[in-house]
């Protein structure tokens, strides 16, 4: 294996009495789609930020594509491209002359055309940055930071405020950049967004990172509950108590027309559930399994919602 | 070099797509000009209304011919004292001469202040407008020049020194638009940076723009160089503009070179876009370095001899005048623009302007913040 692009040790801040980021290390491998997931206020964004020379850090170290963030955060700032959050653009330039403005920025002349294509952008090029619509300012702002071809991209909660449609549409575009070879460390505090681009996800809360892996891994350890819904055909009075007594159940709820199995092994209770079904003793129309999520294992860590 | 060129550029078309701030940026000065010039530049130059009581002696006959030839003086017959005064008090007139034979029967009366002055021959009494003390002073020193030299002739006394006053630009008589328009142009120059500046790049770093620009490896003196050259290249625009309609709707006259007009605007620009930038370091929202800027701005575009000139301003705060920072740049833009002056006699009030820009660039350099 390579080495990792990003190197964080013990990484610090603090803002006057609060500790913003206390202590934080990881690393982030070269192609990985790599994943900030915490609440806001969690520390996601002050992380970011000193890695991307924007913030010198109290304490601790981080090397970015082998440079030193406190060194020389200008060349840090040369290697990588970086969506900031709610940052605003200059209204009055269009979507093309942006991007030619902020590739002079980097002292190089833009891809305009290609950048343009592959971000959707093509048809506003010679529109006014204020008339964009939210999806499409992040996909500028993505565009922005690209203008370079950086190896690595940091996005600072690039979905937020999107409407269901333009967010699927920005993890096609964040998917690709992965397709493309380059690396992106973005925050999100969307845990399916997390678990849908995430090869790996640190979960942050209080300015450390409680846990650190891929999604799979973090549910098998820290919520390893299962759901087994059953779309249940009629009424069943009294069958509640027989339901929990089923192997590795731990709770009953009934909700819609459903009742829901939670279970630390789903075979197992599937096997049990189906037994039931056969001889008759339970009628149901439909049958899902139900993974945890990482909203889950966020629950676990930290006994609190993420969207608290 | 290229990138900076091309920031120049789209810094200077987002500037000109703002129609709105453009149309003001030219309205404003045109509309302040042609207010101040309906005030103040009615007739070729200064002239003030005197009311003479008309006397009956041959003492007052002569007086009031005299009064007369006085080029800028335009006397007034007035029947008697009475209606002189209410002529005063109604602002028509900035003094009312009482001639000696008509004073002499009747003692100072109303509320306007009288001054006098005794001698063997009489005494010449005269009433002035405190609603208007600048202009009346005027008037009361021009007066007080003609008394002295009635005097001289009354007692034959031969004069020892004898005032010549030759025009000042040249064979042409300055009419009152040559003279505003610099002034404008200068108070121009100033607001761009005071207001415009303070306020562009407060708003920017309040919506997080220049903290997207901080994001890039980009050297912060090519973007404020790039936003410092398009405030220099739009002002050029916008007084060339001003200085047309003046021209052309208000027969105003440069009669010096325009490059060192440019030249001046160029420097008057750097420095206060350096003031604006100085602002804008101590503004959290465009609306504070507004305010701040406004209240920089004001006292010196009243002050600093942009409307009229600063010899109309009373003696104690003409150190104050001298020491801000829009005087000097006032002063050089109308000597080139009015006068046709050379350079050089503006030089130190250059340096001084210049002065300034370094501290302000100093402070904002120190002060700055991207975010």
């Amino acid at each position: 294996m390579t080495d990792p692009i990003v190197q964080v040790r013990d990484l610090r801040k603090r803002y006057g009495t609060l500790l913003a980021v206390d202590g934080v290390t990881f690393e982030v491998r070269r192609g990985e789609i790599f994943g900030i997931l915490g609440p806001n206020g969690a520390g996601k964004t002050t992380t970011l930020e000193m890695l991307e020379g924007l913030r010198t850090p109290d304490g601790g170290s981080a090397l970015v594509d082998g440079v030193d963030v406190r060194r020389d955060p200008r060349g840090v700032r040369a290697r990588i491209g970086v969506q900031l959050q709610e940052a605003g653009f200059f209204d009055r330039l269009t979507v093309e002359e942006t991007l030619r403005l902020f590739a002079a920025f980097h002292g190089r002349p833009a891809p305009a055309a290609a950048l343009l294509e592959r971000l959707q952008l093509a048809e506003k090029r010679r529109a006014w940055v204020r008339t964009l619509s939210g999806g499409q300012r992040q996909r500028l702002a993505i565009a922005v930071a690209l203008v370079h071809d950086p190896p690595l991209l940091f996005l600072d909660e690039p979905t937020t405020g999107l409407d269901p449609q333009a967010r699927r549409n920005l993890w096609d575009v964040i998917e690709d950049l992965r397709r493309e070879g380059r690396t992106v460390i973005l925050t999100t505090h969307y845990m399916e967004e997390a678990q849908r681009l995430c090869d790996r996800v640190a979960i942050m809360d209080h300015g450390r990172i409680v846990a650190l892996d891929t999604p799979r891994a973090l549910i098998r350890t820290h919520a390893p509950t299962a759901t087994v819904a059953l779309a249940v055909a009629d009424e069943l009075p009294d069958r509640e108590a027989p339901l929990a007594a089923l192997p590795a159940v731990r709770q009953v709820e009934r909700a819609d027309g459903e009742v829901r199995l939670s279970t630390t092994d789903p075979v197992e209770t599937v096997q049990a559930v189906m037994a039931l079904h056969r001889d008759g003793t339970l009628r149901f129309t439909q049958l899902r399994v139900e993974e945890a999520t990482l909203e889950d294992v966020f629950l676990h860590l930290t006994g609190r919602r993420l969207r608290e | 070099m290229r990138a900076f060129g091309l920031t120049v550029l789209l810094f200077f078309k987002h500037y000109f797509r703002d129609r709105t701030s453009v149309f003001w940026g030219l309205l404003f000065p045109l509309i302040l000009m042609s207010l101040i010039g309906v005030a103040f530049g009615r007739g070729e130059s200064v002239t003030f209304t005197v009311g003479f009581v008309r006397g009956t002696g041959p003492l007052a006959e002569g007086l009031r011919r005299g009064l007369a030839e006085v080029p800028v003086l335009r006397v007034v017959d007035e029947a008697d004292e009475a209606t002189a005064l209410e002529a005063l008090r109604r602002g028509r007139r900035i003094l009312v001469v009482v001639p000696p034979d008509v004073a002499g029967r009747s003692g100072p009366a109303g509320t306007a202040g009288a001054v006098g002055n005794t001698g063997p021959v009489g005494t010449l009494r005269v009433y002035f407008d405190q609603a208007r003390l600048q202009d009346a002073r005027t008037a009361l020193l021009i007066l007080d020049r003609f008394v002295a030299e009635a005097n001289l002739r009354l007692t034959g006394t031969a004069p020892l020194l004898r005032l010549e006053a030759a025009p000042v630009a040249g064979a042409r008589r300055l009419r009152f638009f040559d003279f505003l328009l610099p002034g404008i142009l200068a108070l121009t120059v100033m607001n761009s940076g005071l207001q415009g500046t303070s306020w562009v790049v407060t708003e920017y770093r309040q919506r997080l723009v220049l903290k997207r620009v901080l994001a890039t490896p980009v050297h912060p003196a090519l973007f404020l160089g790039g936003l410092v050259a398009r405030y220099a290249a739009t002002n050029l625009v916008q007084l060339a503009v001003i200085a047309l309609v003046a021209v052309w709707l208000f027969r105003a006259v440069i009669v010096g070179n325009l490059l060192v007009l440019a030249g001046l605007a160029v420097l008057g620009t750097l420095v206060f876009v350096g003031m604006g930038l100085a602002v804008s370091t101590v503004s959290r929202t465009p609306e504070a370095a507004n305010l701040l800027g406004s209240l920089l701005g004001f006292p010196m575009m009243f002050l600093a001899g942009t409307f009229w000139p600063r010899e109309f301003m009373p003696a104690a705060i003409q150190p104050l005048i001298s020491a801000l920072p829009l005087t000097p740049l006032v002063e050089a833009m109308r000597g080139v623009a009015a006068r046709g002056d050379a350079l050089t006699p503006y030089l130190p009030g250059l340096l001084y302007l210049a002065g300034w820009g370094v501290v302000a660039f100093l402070l904002a350099g120190w002060r700055f913040r991207w975010e």
